[in-house]
Protein backbone atom coordinates (compact mmCIF):
# COMPACT_ATOMS: atom_id res chain seq x y z
CA UNK A 1 0.00 0.00 0.00
CA UNK A 2 2.40 3.01 -1.45
CA UNK A 3 1.12 6.31 -2.31
CA UNK A 4 3.32 5.57 -5.96
CA UNK A 5 1.29 2.37 -6.44
CA UNK A 6 -1.87 3.61 -6.22
CA UNK A 7 -0.75 6.76 -8.57
CA UNK A 8 0.31 4.53 -10.88
CA UNK A 9 -3.52 2.57 -10.20
CA UNK A 10 -5.26 5.78 -10.62
CA UNK A 11 -3.20 6.92 -13.76
CA UNK A 12 -4.45 2.92 -15.79
CA UNK A 13 -7.37 3.95 -14.28
CA UNK A 14 -8.43 7.39 -15.77
CA UNK A 15 -6.73 5.90 -19.01
CA UNK A 16 -9.68 3.77 -18.62
CA UNK A 17 -12.58 6.27 -17.56
CA UNK A 18 -11.18 8.22 -20.88
CA UNK A 19 -11.16 5.14 -23.08
CA UNK A 20 -15.03 4.32 -22.25
CA UNK A 21 -16.33 8.17 -22.41
CA UNK A 22 -14.50 8.47 -25.89
CA UNK A 23 -15.70 4.88 -27.08
CA UNK A 24 -19.13 5.99 -26.06
CA UNK A 25 -18.18 9.55 -28.00
CA UNK A 26 -17.40 7.43 -31.14
CA UNK A 27 -20.63 5.41 -31.11
CA UNK A 28 -18.26 2.40 -30.81
CA UNK A 29 -18.91 -0.93 -28.67
CA UNK A 30 -14.99 -1.85 -26.54
CA UNK A 31 -12.34 -3.48 -28.15
CA UNK A 32 -8.93 -3.94 -27.59
CA UNK A 33 -7.35 -0.72 -25.96
CA UNK A 34 -9.96 -1.15 -23.48
CA UNK A 35 -9.39 -4.88 -23.00
CA UNK A 36 -5.48 -4.16 -22.25
CA UNK A 37 -6.28 -0.72 -19.79
CA UNK A 38 -8.62 -2.83 -17.88
CA UNK A 39 -6.03 -6.10 -17.60
CA UNK A 40 -3.51 -3.63 -16.76
CA UNK A 41 -5.15 -2.17 -14.37
CA UNK A 42 -6.53 -5.50 -12.52
CA UNK A 43 -2.63 -6.66 -12.89
CA UNK A 44 -1.67 -3.70 -10.28
CA UNK A 45 -4.72 -4.02 -8.50
CA UNK A 46 -3.60 -7.68 -7.87
CA UNK A 47 -0.35 -7.02 -7.00
CA UNK A 48 -1.67 -3.81 -4.91
CA UNK A 49 -4.12 -6.86 -2.93
CA UNK A 50 -0.80 -9.01 -2.91
CA UNK A 51 1.66 -6.41 -0.88
CA UNK A 52 -0.99 -5.40 1.58
CA UNK A 53 -1.73 -9.41 2.50
CA UNK A 54 1.88 -9.75 2.74
CA UNK A 55 2.08 -6.55 5.29
CA UNK A 56 -1.07 -7.89 6.99
CA UNK A 57 0.33 -10.62 7.78
CA UNK A 58 3.78 -9.31 8.56
CA UNK A 59 1.51 -7.30 11.06
CA UNK A 60 0.46 -3.85 9.81
CA UNK A 61 -3.40 -3.73 11.15
CA UNK A 62 -5.09 -0.48 10.04
CA UNK A 63 -7.75 0.14 12.34
CA UNK A 64 -10.87 -0.70 10.23
CA UNK A 65 -9.51 -4.10 9.37
CA UNK A 66 -12.65 -5.26 8.26
CA UNK A 67 -13.86 -2.45 6.47
CA UNK A 68 -9.98 -2.30 4.54
CA UNK A 69 -9.89 -5.98 3.66
CA UNK A 70 -13.52 -5.86 1.79
CA UNK A 71 -12.52 -3.12 -0.25
CA UNK A 72 -8.96 -4.43 -0.92
CA UNK A 73 -11.10 -7.67 -2.38
CA UNK A 74 -13.94 -5.44 -3.43
CA UNK A 75 -11.88 -3.32 -5.72
CA UNK A 76 -10.57 -6.43 -7.41
CA UNK A 77 -13.81 -7.53 -8.73
CA UNK A 78 -14.73 -4.43 -9.87
CA UNK A 79 -12.59 -4.73 -13.46
CA UNK A 80 -13.49 -7.81 -14.03
CA UNK A 81 -17.26 -7.50 -13.50
CA UNK A 82 -17.09 -4.23 -15.98
CA UNK A 83 -15.40 -5.82 -18.33
CA UNK A 84 -17.81 -8.84 -18.61
CA UNK A 85 -21.03 -6.24 -18.29
CA UNK A 86 -19.13 -4.44 -21.49
CA UNK A 87 -18.25 -7.19 -23.25
CA UNK A 88 -22.05 -8.24 -23.65
CA UNK A 89 -23.18 -4.31 -23.99
CA UNK A 90 -23.90 -3.99 -27.49
CA UNK A 91 -24.65 -0.08 -27.69
CA UNK A 92 -22.63 2.12 -27.64
CA UNK A 93 -23.03 2.64 -23.57
CA UNK A 94 -20.16 -0.34 -23.43
CA UNK A 95 -17.80 1.79 -22.82
CA UNK A 96 -19.77 4.36 -20.38
CA UNK A 97 -20.07 1.05 -18.51
CA UNK A 98 -16.42 0.53 -18.28
CA UNK A 99 -15.85 4.39 -17.48
CA UNK A 100 -18.00 3.70 -14.39
CA UNK A 101 -15.91 0.89 -12.88
CA UNK A 102 -12.29 2.62 -13.79
CA UNK A 103 -14.05 5.76 -12.20
CA UNK A 104 -15.49 3.14 -8.95
CA UNK A 105 -11.35 1.77 -9.06
CA UNK A 106 -9.84 5.23 -8.69
CA UNK A 107 -11.92 6.45 -6.19
CA UNK A 108 -11.76 2.96 -4.15
CA UNK A 109 -7.90 2.84 -4.17
CA UNK A 110 -7.48 6.53 -2.23
CA UNK A 111 -9.82 5.33 0.47
CA UNK A 112 -7.89 2.22 0.86
CA UNK A 113 -5.16 4.03 0.98
CA UNK A 114 -6.63 6.47 3.74
CA UNK A 115 -8.04 3.15 5.88
CA UNK A 116 -4.20 1.90 5.32
CA UNK A 117 -2.87 4.74 6.71
CA UNK A 118 -5.13 5.23 10.03
CA UNK A 119 -3.33 3.01 12.52
CA UNK A 120 -5.47 2.37 15.81
CA UNK A 121 -2.34 3.49 18.08
CA UNK B 1 -9.08 -1.04 -39.58
CA UNK B 2 -6.83 -1.03 -36.89
CA UNK B 3 -8.98 1.90 -35.16
CA UNK B 4 -11.73 -0.56 -35.12
CA UNK B 5 -9.47 -3.25 -33.66
CA UNK B 6 -8.40 -0.62 -30.56
CA UNK B 7 -12.11 1.33 -30.18
CA UNK B 8 -14.14 -1.36 -31.25
CA UNK B 9 -16.81 -2.26 -33.89
CA UNK B 10 -19.74 0.36 -34.22
CA UNK B 11 -22.31 0.20 -31.92
CA UNK B 12 -26.20 -1.24 -32.42
CA UNK B 13 -28.16 1.61 -31.81
CA UNK B 14 -31.74 1.37 -29.70
CA UNK B 15 -32.48 -1.65 -27.70
CA UNK B 16 -35.30 -2.92 -26.07
CA UNK B 17 -37.92 -0.60 -24.43
CA UNK B 18 -36.51 0.68 -21.28
CA UNK B 19 -33.47 -0.83 -21.38
CA UNK B 20 -31.46 2.12 -23.49
CA UNK B 21 -28.02 2.20 -23.07
CA UNK B 22 -27.59 5.00 -21.15
CA UNK B 23 -30.26 3.42 -18.49
CA UNK B 24 -27.65 0.70 -18.52
CA UNK B 25 -24.76 2.95 -17.22
CA UNK B 26 -27.11 4.17 -14.67
CA UNK B 27 -27.96 0.42 -13.09
CA UNK B 28 -24.22 0.21 -12.93
CA UNK B 29 -23.72 3.48 -10.70
CA UNK B 30 -26.57 2.16 -8.61
CA UNK B 31 -25.51 -1.60 -8.22
CA UNK B 32 -22.06 0.16 -6.85
CA UNK B 33 -23.42 1.87 -4.41
CA UNK B 34 -25.72 -1.11 -3.13
CA UNK B 35 -22.78 -2.91 -2.92
CA UNK B 36 -20.71 -0.10 -1.18
CA UNK B 37 -23.67 0.91 1.01
CA UNK B 38 -24.59 -2.97 1.77
CA UNK B 39 -20.88 -3.73 2.48
CA UNK B 40 -20.52 -0.70 4.72
CA UNK B 41 -23.69 -1.84 6.72
CA UNK B 42 -22.58 -5.05 7.38
CA UNK B 43 -19.48 -3.87 8.65
CA UNK B 44 -20.71 -1.35 10.59
CA UNK B 45 -23.46 -4.13 12.08
CA UNK B 46 -21.44 -6.65 12.82
CA UNK B 47 -18.67 -4.85 14.78
CA UNK B 48 -19.93 -1.95 16.27
CA UNK B 49 -23.57 -2.01 16.39
CA UNK B 50 -24.19 -0.28 19.88
CA UNK B 51 -21.96 2.97 19.62
CA UNK B 52 -24.66 3.94 16.82
CA UNK B 53 -27.71 1.92 16.14
CA UNK B 54 -29.63 4.48 14.12
CA UNK B 55 -26.48 5.56 11.46
CA UNK B 56 -26.40 1.75 10.54
CA UNK B 57 -29.84 1.15 10.61
CA UNK B 58 -29.64 3.80 8.11
CA UNK B 59 -26.85 2.29 6.21
CA UNK B 60 -28.57 -0.58 6.17
CA UNK B 61 -31.70 0.64 4.84
CA UNK B 62 -29.80 2.87 2.06
CA UNK B 63 -28.97 -0.38 1.14
CA UNK B 64 -31.53 -2.12 0.56
CA UNK B 65 -32.98 1.29 -1.62
CA UNK B 66 -30.47 1.28 -3.34
CA UNK B 67 -30.71 -2.74 -4.03
CA UNK B 68 -34.73 -2.41 -4.93
CA UNK B 69 -33.71 0.54 -7.11
CA UNK B 70 -30.81 -1.50 -9.08
CA UNK B 71 -33.27 -4.63 -9.55
CA UNK B 72 -36.42 -2.34 -10.60
CA UNK B 73 -33.90 -0.45 -13.23
CA UNK B 74 -32.24 -3.56 -14.51
CA UNK B 75 -35.42 -5.00 -15.44
CA UNK B 76 -37.66 -2.37 -16.71
CA UNK B 77 -41.22 -3.22 -17.34
CA UNK B 78 -44.23 -1.95 -15.34
CA UNK B 79 -43.56 -3.39 -12.47
CA UNK B 80 -40.01 -2.73 -12.43
CA UNK B 81 -40.29 0.83 -12.90
CA UNK B 82 -42.74 0.84 -10.21
CA UNK B 83 -40.38 -0.49 -7.84
CA UNK B 84 -37.42 1.81 -8.94
CA UNK B 85 -39.74 4.94 -8.98
CA UNK B 86 -40.93 3.89 -4.90
CA UNK B 87 -37.07 2.55 -4.09
CA UNK B 88 -35.26 6.35 -5.42
CA UNK B 89 -38.31 8.68 -3.98
CA UNK B 90 -37.12 7.10 -0.75
CA UNK B 91 -34.01 7.63 -1.49
CA UNK B 92 -34.07 11.09 -2.63
CA UNK B 93 -36.09 11.96 0.63
CA UNK B 94 -33.58 9.79 2.94
CA UNK B 95 -30.73 11.64 1.29
CA UNK B 96 -32.32 15.47 1.71
CA UNK B 97 -33.41 14.08 5.40
CA UNK B 98 -30.96 12.57 6.54
CA UNK B 99 -28.40 14.61 4.91
CA UNK B 100 -30.14 18.03 6.56
CA UNK B 101 -30.54 15.94 9.97
CA UNK B 102 -26.73 15.16 9.89
CA UNK B 103 -25.21 18.89 9.66
CA UNK B 104 -28.07 20.18 12.28
CA UNK B 105 -27.69 18.17 14.87
CA UNK B 106 -24.12 16.24 14.33
CA UNK B 107 -25.13 14.48 17.87
CA UNK B 108 -27.51 12.24 16.64
CA UNK B 109 -25.06 10.78 13.82
CA UNK B 110 -22.16 10.23 15.64
CA UNK B 111 -20.89 7.71 12.64
CA UNK B 112 -21.01 8.82 8.66
CA UNK B 113 -23.76 7.22 6.54
CA UNK B 114 -24.19 7.39 2.88
CA UNK B 115 -26.24 9.82 3.02
CA UNK B 116 -24.66 11.82 6.04
CA UNK B 117 -24.32 15.38 4.94
CA UNK B 118 -25.65 14.80 1.50
CA UNK B 119 -23.86 12.13 0.55
CA UNK B 120 -20.32 14.66 1.04
CA UNK B 121 -18.10 11.59 1.67
CA UNK B 122 -19.17 10.32 -1.59
CA UNK B 123 -18.45 13.34 -3.50
CA UNK B 124 -22.07 14.05 -3.49
CA UNK B 125 -23.04 11.09 -5.76
CA UNK B 126 -25.84 10.09 -3.50
CA UNK B 127 -27.78 13.27 -4.29
CA UNK B 128 -27.45 13.70 -8.00
CA UNK B 129 -28.04 9.65 -8.22
CA UNK B 130 -31.84 10.00 -8.08
CA UNK B 131 -32.47 13.04 -10.00
CA UNK B 132 -31.18 11.04 -12.91
CA UNK B 133 -33.13 8.39 -11.42
CA UNK B 134 -36.07 10.01 -12.07
CA UNK B 135 -35.40 11.37 -15.17
CA UNK B 136 -34.54 7.77 -16.59
CA UNK B 137 -37.54 6.66 -14.86
CA UNK B 138 -39.48 9.35 -17.04
CA UNK B 139 -38.15 8.90 -19.98
CA UNK B 140 -38.21 4.95 -19.93
CA UNK B 141 -41.98 5.45 -18.99
CA UNK B 142 -42.47 7.91 -22.42
CA UNK B 143 -40.54 5.77 -24.65
CA UNK B 144 -42.71 2.33 -23.32
CA UNK B 145 -45.99 4.91 -23.85
CA UNK B 146 -44.92 5.09 -27.62
CA UNK B 147 -44.32 1.38 -28.08
CA UNK B 148 -47.65 0.82 -27.47
CA UNK B 149 -50.00 3.38 -27.83
CA UNK B 150 -53.51 3.68 -25.47
CA UNK B 151 -55.45 1.35 -27.54
CA UNK B 152 -57.86 2.92 -29.56
CA UNK B 153 -61.39 1.49 -29.98
CA UNK B 154 -62.66 -1.38 -31.89
CA UNK B 155 -63.81 0.14 -35.19
CA UNK B 156 -67.39 -0.51 -35.68
CA UNK B 157 -68.96 -3.37 -36.71
CA UNK B 158 -71.88 -2.18 -39.24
Amino acid sequence: MTPILVGTITVVAVLLVGLGVLSTLARRRIGLAHLVAAGLLEVLLLLQAALATASLAGGHRPEETATFVSYLVGVVVVPVAGVLWARTERTRWAGSVLAVAGAVVGVMVWRLLQLWEATGA
Amino acid sequence: MREQGALGAPAESGGEPGTSGRGRVLVAVYATFALAAGARAAVQIATRFGEAPVAYLLSALAAVVYVVATVGLARGGPRGRRAALVAITVELIGVLVVGTLSLADPAAFPDETVWSAYGRGYYFVPLVLPVLGLLQLRSARQQAAQKSPPKSPPPKSP
